[in-house]
Order: C-alpha cells, then structure tokens, then sequence
C-alpha cells in the first residue's frame, strides 16, 4: 500500500513544528542577534557585521582564536586517545579474554555517570593538597608528579581532557567492538591459516572493514569537540582559567552573551556572532558525514 | 490486565511530578536568589518571625554560585522566571543601573520604611530618586588569622608589611602554610589587591589616583604589585587550583595560619570548626609611621525583581527586611555586620574587632568594590586584577605590566587617567 504525500506530511508534522522552534527558530535567531550589539536587556542596536570585524580583526581576537585553538587541540587529542585506546580494547574484548564480559560493563560504567557528578568527583580527585591522584604519588614516593592539575595553565586543559578520555571511552569500546564482531570469522581465519600473524590481521583485515565505522566516530567527535562546554563548565567554571588556558568556543560563548564574573565582553550579539562561527565550521562536517551515511546506504 | 496496571503507573507517575510544581507556585511563596549560601538559616528564621506576626508565607531560599549569580539573573529576569525577590548588586555599577533602567529591578513601595538608613547605604540603592533595594550587609575584608596558631609561636599582629612577612617566615619554618590562597577563583586575588591597597598606598594616594594626579604606571602602585608576587611563596603549594571551599575548610581545620577574606568567612569557619579561634588585622602599612586602613563596602541590597508572582508577599518581606529585627537575625546567624541600624549585634570578640575597624578605620577612598574604577569596561576589577593577578602569580606577566596592564584599560574610558 502507498502512502499518499497527505498522511506523510501529517506524520512528520509534530516532528517538525518542534525541530523549528527548537532549532531552526534560534538559528535563524542567531544570526540575526550576531549583526546586533544587546546587552541582554533594552533596545538592540544594529551594527551590521561590526561583532565579526571584533572577532577576526578586533579586541576579542585574542580570546577568540585561543578557544578555537583549543577546540581543535581537544579534538586531535581526544579523537586519537578515544578511537585509539577503544579500538585496542575493543580488539582485546573481540579476542574472548577472560573476563571480558565484566570489563565491557566495568569500561561503561563512567559514561553512565552525569557529567555535572564528573567534575565533582574530579574536582575531588585533582585537589592538589587532599586529592586522591596526589596523594598517591606522595604514597609511593613520586612528589614531583603531584602537580596542582587545574591550577597550571600548561596542564589544565590536558587534565580535562584526560577525564574526558575517561568517561567517555566505553562509548566507543562498544561501538568499535560491535564493528569488529561484524567482521566475518572466515576471513580472519582463512589470513591465519594463509600464514599471517596477529599484525597483519588487524592490519589487513579488521581495520579496513571497520574503517567506516571509525571515520563516522571521527566526524562526531569533531562536532562534538566543537560543541564542548559541559566538562569545563563542571570542573572549571566559565571563566575558564586559569588565564583563558581551558576556554573553548562553549565557554566563551556562554561568557560572552550571558556575563558573570570574569567576562571580558558582555553582548549576546557577539556572543550570537561566536554561535555562528561554530555553526560555520561544524555545519559542512555534519553535512560531510550525512552524505557519507547516503553514499553508504547506496551502496548496500 | 497488564496493560491497564501500566496506565496507572504512568498516571501516577505524571500524577506526582505535577505536585511538587503546583506546590512550588503556591501563592504564599516568596523566592529569594542569593549567591550567599550561608544566608539559608537567615531565611528560615525570617519565615518563622513573620509567621508568628501572623503572615502566612514560606519562603523558598536559593543560592547561586557566585560567579555565576549576575548572569542567572539577568537570564532569568528578561525570560520572567526569575524570583520575586534578589541579592542585587550596588550603585554606581553596571550590572544594577541597567536592570534598573530596563525596570527588570522594581522600585521599593513607599510603606518600606528607609528612613533610619545612613546616607552611604542609601546612595548605593537610589537611582534618579528612587531607592531600589533594602541595603543588607556592610562588609570588612582584611587578613583573619588563626589565633592559637599565632600564640604558639609567640608572633603579634604586624605593625609593617615587613613584620607581616617576617610572621610568614617563622610558621613557614614551622612547617605551617601562612597564607591559605584561593587561586583558581580570580575575584579572591582581585580583593586582595585591593585590601592590601587601602593600607599600602593609602587613601590618598588613591584619591590622587582618582583625580588623575597620579597614575598605574606610578612605582608605588608597581612596589604593591611587587609586593604581592614576593609574598606568594608563603602561600600552600599548588595554590592556582585552590577555590573558596577548599580555603574555608584549610583555614577552619588549622591547615593555614591567615587567609586574605572578608568577614562573611566566619561563619563557614565556625561551622566547620566550632572550636576554632580567630582574629583579624587589616593589611599592615609598608612603614611603622602611617596607618592602617580597613577596606569596607555596602554588600548590596534585597531587591525586588519584574517576574515577583507574589508582590504583596514580597513587599511584606521588604519591610520586614528594612527593620532592626531583621538586622539582628541576620548578623547573629552570619557574624556580618547588618546595613540596618539599631541591629543588636552578636557578643563575640572578632565580631566587635571587625565593627571597630568599620567604625574607625575604614578607608574612604577605595578602587574595587564601591569605587569609580569598576564602573565601566574594561573595569579594573574583572578585567584587570582578576586576570592579571592569577597571570603575574603564574609568572606570566611582571609587576610592570600588570601595572602597565591597568593603565592602558582604564585610561581607555576614564578621563582623568587619559592624559597620562
């Protein structure tokens, strides 16, 4: 039976009336707020592209750039240690070793956790007098590796990455290990009996036809270092310090165009104008990874 | 059958998440935000003085970290889900003029009698004629020491800058921190430059500052700069990761000597450590023959918001608010010194110490809260000494540009400071 256009159109209605008020409505929002100057509060003040000019060539172009050079940092490292780690254990689960079982849930765990108990927790953890992490290294002799971790610019952001690391990565054993289990046992087997060795099997085999999984992986995580806030925010604060070292395009953002302490520019038009720098670099990537998921289902 | 059951989980279910918010918007509530944590116990014993006046009224107490407190509201007040009632902030300062003029804040009714006011508090509520808020605190910042700790190795409180570092010497050879910091949170730094100012460079060399007669780029506002990036190895290691929690309870269990704080600390303190003794001293002058000087300043104010749901209530409150009864709840519970005459203060030591140094010895010319240099932006407090501060103890930026620093922001927007 066809479905007449009509009745499509009635089902996917409610779907849609909220996709616009919730997203295109304050994306088109956005960008009209970005080519305003508004405190939050009172009359707009049109000022056409003057928040972009700020943001590429004016006062807020030191802040600007140090968060995007952060995001892209947190990408890099994130995407390499997540993928990486997870496609190594996610090939240990594959192998059936003892326990495996228990320690696909064990890996879990952490991503079940709020993000807002995360940085609690680790602001426990990283408390450079009392703090479990330097309290073991003062335990077994190490006192130069007790570092106050959130308090040096040069370890800040690595240290909230890390905990990133942490809670995120069953996320990704998971998926990566159901990509693995999909690729068919005659094939690993028929590469052992032909002679190779462990290496070329990952190599040759497991990795190329898991390949599109991980490139998919890749894509999200860009989008989603791109939109990353909530971590900074809970261990951190918006202010972001010390000295900018943690702030992100989230942070900036929120600091911009809602204020609070430590907010070098109170303007929810240049903060809209940051919005809209967010959407330009993350929207063609999304658009990449929809027409990669088309290619795919194509091609089946 | 089992379908039927599963209706009337979810009916009950939906059924139970609907009560708390019919509850929560019942009309004898009034909601009051705070970034004052501590005040929770103030409210409840307020909600019990007007019950006993007969008012039926609950009221709802919430605080909200401070860093984050004025952009809460500000959100919450242009989306009208705002409380009925605020801390605000005070005048002159941007956060509270423009909620005024866009009449986010609302002017007092007439009955809230304001009558008793000193003229100071007054002037930090009233725009254009109109009083809009209820002046809730003054309060004193200084350095508060642990007094048991201070006996035990004989040290007095420093005449000088100089005995105040040799004091930080002896207990740091004693295996004791001298100074617990607060790194991480910018706006501790931002106050402890400011209180040490009062002393070191004195009322009237800000005043000179103020009028334009002398600048940042001054050697005495550098020496002050210098000063302070000298004395942070008495403070405890790994000090840029420390926050306000992690301060009250070092200094509250003995772990540091002195904290550079304001009185509204000593309630936290004492909570935690019933036990514990402590004096205060304001910030030493760099030479035995000038005086010290405590800074002080109008906390702000209880303030009525445009999203008040129950107005009525609400102006009960701010009466209340305004009267000595009020005063004397409020600083016995937090050991801060009531804006309200006719308070009866608490009968404790510190407490008289603190009221002595506002009475006598505070500073009348002051550049952080309450002062002209933090009325604009780039202000000297948030976009300055905050950042700045945490950079020069980083070892990012030296004395002189951190003083360099302040100079070119405020001489972008304050005239006097223009010329220069």
């Amino acid at each position: 039976m066809k479905l007449k256009q009509g009745h499509l159109a009635i089902f996917i209605l409610p779907a849609m009336i909220l996709y616009t008020i919730f997203i295109i409505y304050p994306l088109i929002s956005s960008l009209f707020l970005s080519l305003y100057s508004w405190s939050g509060v009172g009359e707009k003040i049109f000022i056409g592209f003057k928040n972009f000019q700020e943001i590429f060539n004016g006062f807020f172009r030191k802040e600007f750039f140090n968060a995007l050079f952060h995001n892209l940092y947190f990408f890099i490292v994130v995407t390499t240690l997540e993928l990486g780690l997870g496609f190594f254990i996610a090939l240990m689960l594959a192998t059936k070793i003892k326990g495996s079982r228990v320690f696909k849930v064990v890996t879990y765990i952490p991503n079940a956790i709020p993000i807002v108990l995360v940085g609690f927790m680790w602001g426990l953890f990283l408390n450079p007098q009392v703090g479990l992490i330097n309290q073991t290294f003062r335990a077994l002799g190490l006192d130069s590796l007790a570092q106050p971790w959130l308090g040096d610019p040069n370890l800040a952001l690595s240290t909230i990455m890390l905990v990133n690391v942490w809670r995120n990565l069953g996320f990704y054993v998971l998926v990566l290990f159901a990509a693995i289990l999909n690729v068919s046992p005659d094939l690993i087997d028929a590469a052992y009996i032909d002679g190779a060795n462990n290496w070329k099997v990952i190599w040759h085999i497991i990795f190329p036809l898991t390949f599109s999984t991980i490139r998919t992986l890749i894509i999200l995580l860009f989008i989603w270092s791109f939109n990353t806030f909530d971590i900074i925010y809970s261990l951190i604060g918006v202010q972001a310090g010390p000295i900018r070292s943690t702030d992100v395009l989230g942070t900036l953002f929120y600091r911009t165009a809602f204020g609070g302490l430590g907010s070098s520019a109170t303007d929810m038009g240049l903060g809209a104008a940051v919005t809209v720098c967010i959407f330009s670099i993350v929207m063609p990537v999304s658009v990449l990874y929809v027409y990669l998921i088309e290619k795919k289902k194509r091609s089946i | 059958m089992k379908k039927f059951i599963l209706l009337l989980i979810v009916l009950v279910l939906i059924v139970t998440m609907l009560v708390p918010s019919v509850l929560a918007e019942s009309k004898n509530t009034v909601t009051i935000w705070s970034w004052r944590g501590q005040d929770a116990e103030v409210w409840q014993k307020v909600e019990n003085e007007m019950k006993k006046q007969g008012v039926d009224i609950k009221i709802e107490f919430t605080p909200v970290m401070q860093t984050e407190y004025d952009s809460k509201v500000n959100l919450s007040l242009q989306t009208m889900t705002g409380p009925d009632l605020v801390y605000s902030r005070r005048l002159p300062g941007g956060y509270m003029q423009t909620l005024i003029e866009n009449s986010l804040y609302l002017p007092l009714n007439e009955k809230i009698d304001l009558s008793n006011f000193p003229q100071a508090a007054l002037n930090s509520v009233t725009y254009n004629g109109k009083a809009y808020g209820v002046p809730f605190a003054v309060q004193v910042v200084g350095i508060f020491y642990n007094k048991d700790i201070y006996a035990k190795y004989n040290l007095s409180i420093p005449k000088t800058w100089d005995e105040l570092v040799s004091n930080a010497e002896v207990l740091q050879k004693n295996g004791i921190t001298p100074f617990f910091v607060a790194g991480k949170e910018a706006w501790i730094l931002n106050m402890q430059h400011a209180m040490c100012g009062v002393s070191i460079l004195g009322p009237e060399w800000i005043k000179d500052l103020t009028e334009g007669k002398t600048n940042f780029l001054d050697p005495k506002w550098i020496d002050l700069n210098r000063k302070l990036n000298d004395l942070k190895k008495y403070y405890q290691d790994g000090f840029m990761a420390n926050s306000n929690p992690d301060q009250d309870a070092a200094f509250a269990f003995g772990q540091s000597a002195m904290v550079f704080f304001g009185i509204w600390g000593y309630q936290n303190w004492k909570t935690f450590n019933p036990d514990i003794n402590v004096g205060y001293f304001m910030v030493p002058p760099a030479r035995a023959d000038q005086k010290p000087y405590a800074y002080t300043y109008m906390d702000g104010a209880i303030a009525m918001t445009s999203s008040v749901k129950n107005k009525e209530l609400a102006n009960k409150v701010l009466e209340f608010v305004a009267t000595p009864k009020f005063g004397t709840i409020f600083s016995n519970v937090t050991f801060n010194i009531s804006a309200v005459p006719g308070a009866e203060t608490p009968d404790d030591p510190l407490f008289k110490i603190v009221v002595d140094a506002y009475n006598n010895h505070a500073s009348p010319y002051v550049y952080w809260v309450g002062s002209v240099f933090t009325t604009q932006k780039p202000s000297l407090g948030e976009d300055v000494l905050s950042p700045g501060m945490q950079a020069m103890y980083l070892g990012k930026i030296t004395p002189e540009e951190l003083a360099k620093m302040a100079q070119d922001a405020i001489s972008q927007w304050y005239v006097p400071l223009m010329k220069k």
